[in-house]
């Protein structure tokens, strides 16, 4: 069954046209003006976020769209004084925590979704989907008592439980998707096989969902890793908080931090792209020809 | 006794590790027996939670106020540091779980509504009996008093004043202004010396810049008959005050359209950027100013709100209490924090590290007696015109609804006139006050 | 196995009706079908313990909760009930408030579904195209595209929004010393955050910056699913890119557009910080309220946390009205 599971759509089977050259010169050219447009909009305020962390008069900057000039201050500062050296290993260990568990639990009950008919199915879908409509405020005090209660409160663990719940819902509706899309031809024929249940799994599902894992696992990252409310009111402890909590700490009453702002929000959104980077080698096809074929 | 009072301990200093939620209100640490000796709290510990960015060196003055009151009590200090944007929300969640602290800095404008809803502790007897009855700044604790007693300890305090820019006013011949007439000749001289400059922009989402035009033309806010509360913004002096306010914008031109929906931060912005010749604006930003923008040293400087023909127009004394939270079993640990903090060398201290001035009189005038040209103007308002808002959870509610901001912007905006909008927000006000 | 090869675009596709038995679990004899039901020889708890740990998750965790939002909203609950524990029940009234109040109907309302649309509909529409278009690059620039878009969600809603408020300053923004420099108008003179249509444009341009790279992750990660030799065979037969499109890709995307859809427009009908950050969002100016706005100033403002509640329990309502909506007519109900 391994030869089912091939995990680049660029080596191509024999007999397939290889795509990899352009047919007319004129497609790699409009690719590139593309590509230049998508990095300049998806970029552009980030560009201007970091800039004005690393400009020596980030609150007078107007619309200047170079900086003043270079400074480290900002990011010394937050993370020395702001104390985002914590913020930041607590709130990894909540994502990672996040992501562990939605990836898991999302994957079990994706397939017991998609490959299985029984009563409730569509109930338990579209009820799933409800916690994302419930506006987060209005949960706020019912859900810390409720995390008191369970004696939850003030744990990076119980906050971790919470996101998975927020997460579950987009982690369970695409996974489906995913899972409802591998044949299940692939899967009888492992069991034809002799493979067990779990081999299945690992071997022949889990690769082919791949992508999805990685999409769902993505979102659970940064819906942790954004989260405030739930954060600022359960976490008793400033040694506990995380960086959403902390970029908040430069917003004072009556005036704002606006280079400590800028320098934070940089630091909080390094991490996301390093857990990208890492995670969408896997963000690839894994159904080709092969496995198709036989 | 003995062996009780250890275990006592023994089991205070295990939660003080942390190991259970923060915050001691009501279900945590059990208190050493008895209060045989009233000053020897050792092995205890006091949480307290203070605002963000207040201070600028808030870590080592803890540091050094954990010490000093390490030594006089024995107990230890647990600081948590809360940003000001969602600490509303977080007493809420804390009152509702009980997870107060024992102490905590409150805005003047949240006492009033902790202390209704019976979460704050009266502090009116300590205050006697610490002989501090008289010297203590009327206006925060006005903020403070509800049915006659006090329930937050006056801490510091800012008010708002004009903050303008010097070097043009000299070179421009320009006055400070004593009235409102001489504010609109100041202003007219300096656009006709700088044409690019805005000279007193009208911030339509700051209620607090408003308040002095209201008060200046002998209106206000809200009165109070007995129990019930009724507004007064659209009775004829409020309005007359208003017309005058936002005539600065819509009748001169003193203003920019894009003031319309500034908050304070965006004014200051603006001043920064040497936009702006005059604007309202608190006594803690000529420091913040000069921080920003060392430029600027030498060339700002403050006068008090002139009155509408003579004296001074009330401006709003904003600041902080520190409360002590009724659910707190270490009553009296936790008053001699507060007395710590807002009295004596330390008050001084965090007066002058975060640029408010403390809540002690006698400090407040060792403060005036110093005659810094950018203190000196913003202490007088806050000695001669520094006035509350109603003090009325209520009030909390109309402010959490933007009255006065939807107010100012609809009239800058053009889609209101004066009397139509205060008429609204009035009528809003009316509706919250009779709820 | 090689009788297991089923026709190009059948087996793979999960929205042909034709494969699809509506119920029962008992293997027919073609193997060809998509037996959904085909482990169904395990015990018939097998679907719910695999569930079980999602279920108690939400259940544990939300249930309850959700339970005391509904019971909040009958009361009038405040600050003063919070301290002390004790209900203050009033009824339906809170609804009454809410609906009652014409200034929703007139301004929030319209606002919020007319906002919700445009940003549902270009997100998604520019969320696809990004990922239809990062498809057809290599692996290597296929991962700085995916990365660079990243950063657009990795951005802090609250930095994005402040840095767009920044660049559309009408003071000192960029957009006012570019249309300065063009010579089209006086900086200062025009405020675009008092006017509802212009404000909303930028709301909108913000939102959807913000909210196209989840649509293209998603959906990029649904095209690696669909194997070269379906486009390939399409190709051979003389079908455009467009037609393949339609023919090919979209159905197979079924199940990833109807999540991200109605995620988005969940999430867009909800929009709050986004708007509360610009100014005037935050309640000064009526005319550009929307629904997560006006609940916020209405209810948790002000301290009031049964009116809060009661705003909650009917916007879960409405959503998940829309969202069946959506699912009876745009996306066949067969597919979820």
């Amino acid at each position: 069954m391994s030869a089912a599971v091939v995990d680049t759509p660029t080596a191509a089977p024999a007999g397939q046209t290889l795509r990899a050259r352009p047919r007319r010169p004129g497609v790699a050219a409009a690719k590139t003006v593309g590509l230049v447009a998508l990095l300049a909009f998806s970029l552009f305020p980030a560009y201007w976020m970091f800039s004005s962390a690393i400009d020596p008069q980030a609150a007078t900057r107007g619309a200047r769209l170079l900086p003043a000039g270079v400074t480290w201050d900002n990011f010394v500062s937050v993370i020395d004084d702001g104390g985002f050296g914590h913020y930041l290993r607590n709130s990894v260990l909540v994502a990672l925590g996040t992501v562990l568990a939605s990836s898991v639990v999302a994957l079990l009950a994706a397939v017991a979704v998609s490959r299985f008919r029984f009563r409730f199915r569509k109930s338990m879908l579209v009820l799933i989907l409800m916690v994302q409509m419930v506006p987060l405020e209005a949960l706020v005090i019912p859900l810390f008592l409720q995390m008191r209660n369970l004696n939850m409160l003030n744990s990076l663990l119980g906050l971790t439980i919470v996101y998975l719940a927020f997460a579950l819902p987009f982690a369970i509706w695409t996974l489906r998707g995913f899972v409802a899309a591998v044949p299940v031809e692939l899967e009888e024929a492992a069991y034809l096989d002799g493979a067990s249940w779990g081999r299945m799994f690992w071997k022949i599902l889990v690769p082919l969902v791949a992508p999805g894992v990685v999409a769902t696992s993505v979102f659970s990252f940064i819906t942790a890793w954004n989260e405030f409310i739930f954060a600022l009111t359960f976490l008793q402890q400033s040694s506990k908080y995380t960086v959403p909590i902390g970029l908040q700490k430069f917003f004072g009453e009556n005036t704002t931090d606006w280079g400590a702002v800028m320098a934070a929000s940089t630091i909080i959104t390094l991490p996301v792209l390093v857990f990208f980077v890492l995670v969408q080698r896997n963000l690839s096809s894994g159904l080709t020809a092969g496995s198709v074929k036989g | 006794m003995q062996r009780r009072s250890t275990v006592a301990v023994t089991g205070t200093l295990v939660l003080a590790l942390g190991l259970a939620a923060c915050g001691s209100g009501g279900g945590s640490g059990s208190e050493t027996t008895g209060g045989d000796e009233a000053t020897d709290f050792s092995g205890e510990t006091l949480t307290v939670w203070i605002m963000e960015g207040t201070n600028p060196d808030a870590d080592a003055f803890f540091d050094e106020v954990t010490a000093a009151f390490e030594e006089e009590t024995g107990a230890d200090l647990q600081i948590e540091f809360q940003p000001w944007a969602s600490a509303h929300d977080k007493f809420t969640t804390a009152i509702a779980g009980g997870t107060t602290p024992d102490v905590a800095e409150v805005g003047t404008t949240w006492t009033g509504e902790f202390a209704d809803v019976g979460a704050l502790a009266d502090l009116s007897d300590r205050i006697a009996e610490a002989g501090l009855e008289d010297d203590l700044v009327p206006g925060l604790v006005e903020s403070a008093t509800l049915d006659g007693g006090v329930y937050g300890m006056p801490w510091y305090a800012g008010v708002r004043s004009v903050v303008y820019r010097a070097d043009l006013f000299e070179a421009a011949g320009i006055e400070a202004p004593t009235s409102w007439d001489e504010l609109v000749a100041a202003a007219d001289a300096l656009k006709a010396a700088n044409p690019e400059i805005i000279p007193f922009p009208v911030a339509g989402d700051s209620q607090y810049g408003a308040m002095p035009f209201i008060w200046g033309a002998g209106g206000d806010l809200a009165v109070q008959d007995g129990d019930t509360w009724t507004s007064e913004v659209s009775s004829p002096e409020s309005v007359e005050g208003l017309e005058f306010y936002t005539g600065l914008a819509t009748e001169h031109g003193f203003s920019t359209a894009a003031a319309t929906t500034w908050k304070e931060t965006d004014l200051l912005a603006a001043f920064e950027q040497g936009q702006v010749g005059m604007m309202i604006s608190g006594s803690w930003t000529p420091g913040k100013i000069v921080s920003d923008v060392p430029d600027m040293e030498g060339k700002i400087g403050a006068f008090p709100i002139p009155g509408q023909t003579e004296g001074l127009s009330d401006s709003f004394l904003g600041g902080s209490h520190l409360g002590v939270f009724e659910a707190s079993e270490k009553q009296d640990l936790a008053w001699t924090f507060v007395e710590m903090m807002t009295t004596g060398e330390f008050a001084e201290a965090w007066g002058q590290q975060s640029g408010y001035f403390p809540g002690q009189t006698s400090l407040l005038e060792k403060v005036i007696e110093e005659d810094d040209p950018m203190v000196a103007p913003f202490a007088q308002q806050m000695v001669e015109a520094g006035r509350s808002v109603p003090v009325t959870p209520l009030y909390g509610q109309i402010q959490g609804k933007k009255t006065l901001e939807t107010m100012l912007q609809s009239i800058l905006s053009g889609s209101a006139t004066v009397q139509e909008a205060a008429d609204t927000a009035a009528a809003d006000m009316d509706e919250t006050f009779g709820s | 196995m090689a009788d297991l090869r089923a026709a190009p675009g059948a087996s793979l596709d999960p929205a042909a009706p034709a494969d699809r038995p509506t119920s029962g679990t008992a293997p027919t004899g073609g193997t060809r079908r998509r037996r959904a039901g085909g482990l169904g020889h395990r015990s018939p708890l097998r679907p719910w313990l695999l569930l079980a740990p999602g279920l108690v998750v939400l259940g544990v965790l939300l249930l309850w909760p959700l339970v005391r939002v509904v019971l909040l909203s009958l009361q009038d609950y405040g600050l003063r009930q919070i301290a002390s524990g004790e209900s203050n029940w009033v009824g339906l009234q809170n609804y009454a408030d809410i609906l009652g109040d014409s200034y929703l109907w007139t301004t929030v309302l319209p606002n919020t579904v007319l906002f919700a649309l445009a940003c549902v509909v270009l997100t998604v529409a520019l969320g696809t195209a990004v990922a239809l278009f990062l498809n057809t690059l290599g692996g290597f620039w296929r991962g700085v595209g995916a990365t660079a878009i990243m950063v657009a969600w990795a951005v802090p809603a609250i930095t994005g929004t402040y840095v767009w408020v920044w660049i559309f300053d009408p003071l000192n923004g960029l957009v006012a010393s570019v249309l300065e420099g063009v010579g089209a108008i006086e900086p200062g003179t025009v405020n675009w955050f008092t006017e509802r249509l212009s404000f909303y444009a930028i709301a909108t341009l913000n939102v959807v910056h913000h909210g196209f790279p989840f649509v293209a992750i998603t959906v990029l990660a649904g095209l690696m699913t669909i194997p070269n030799e379906l486009h390939e065979a399409a190709k051979v037969d003389g079908a455009s890119a467009w037609r393949r499109f339609w023919s090919i890709t979209a159905p197979i995307l079924r199940p990833v557009f109807a999540v991200v859809t109605i995620l988005s427009t969940i999430w867009d009908f909800k929009v709050f910080t986004q708007i509360y950050l610009m100014p005037g969002g935050n309640g000064g100016n009526k005319d550009v309220f929307n629904l997560g706005v006006w609940s916020y100033i209405e209810s948790f403002a002000q301290g009031k946390y049964g009116m809060g509640s009661a705003i909650a329990v009917l916007l879960t309502l409405i959503l998940l009205g829309i969202t069946l909506v959506y699912m009876r007519t745009l996306f066949k109900e067969e597919e979820l």
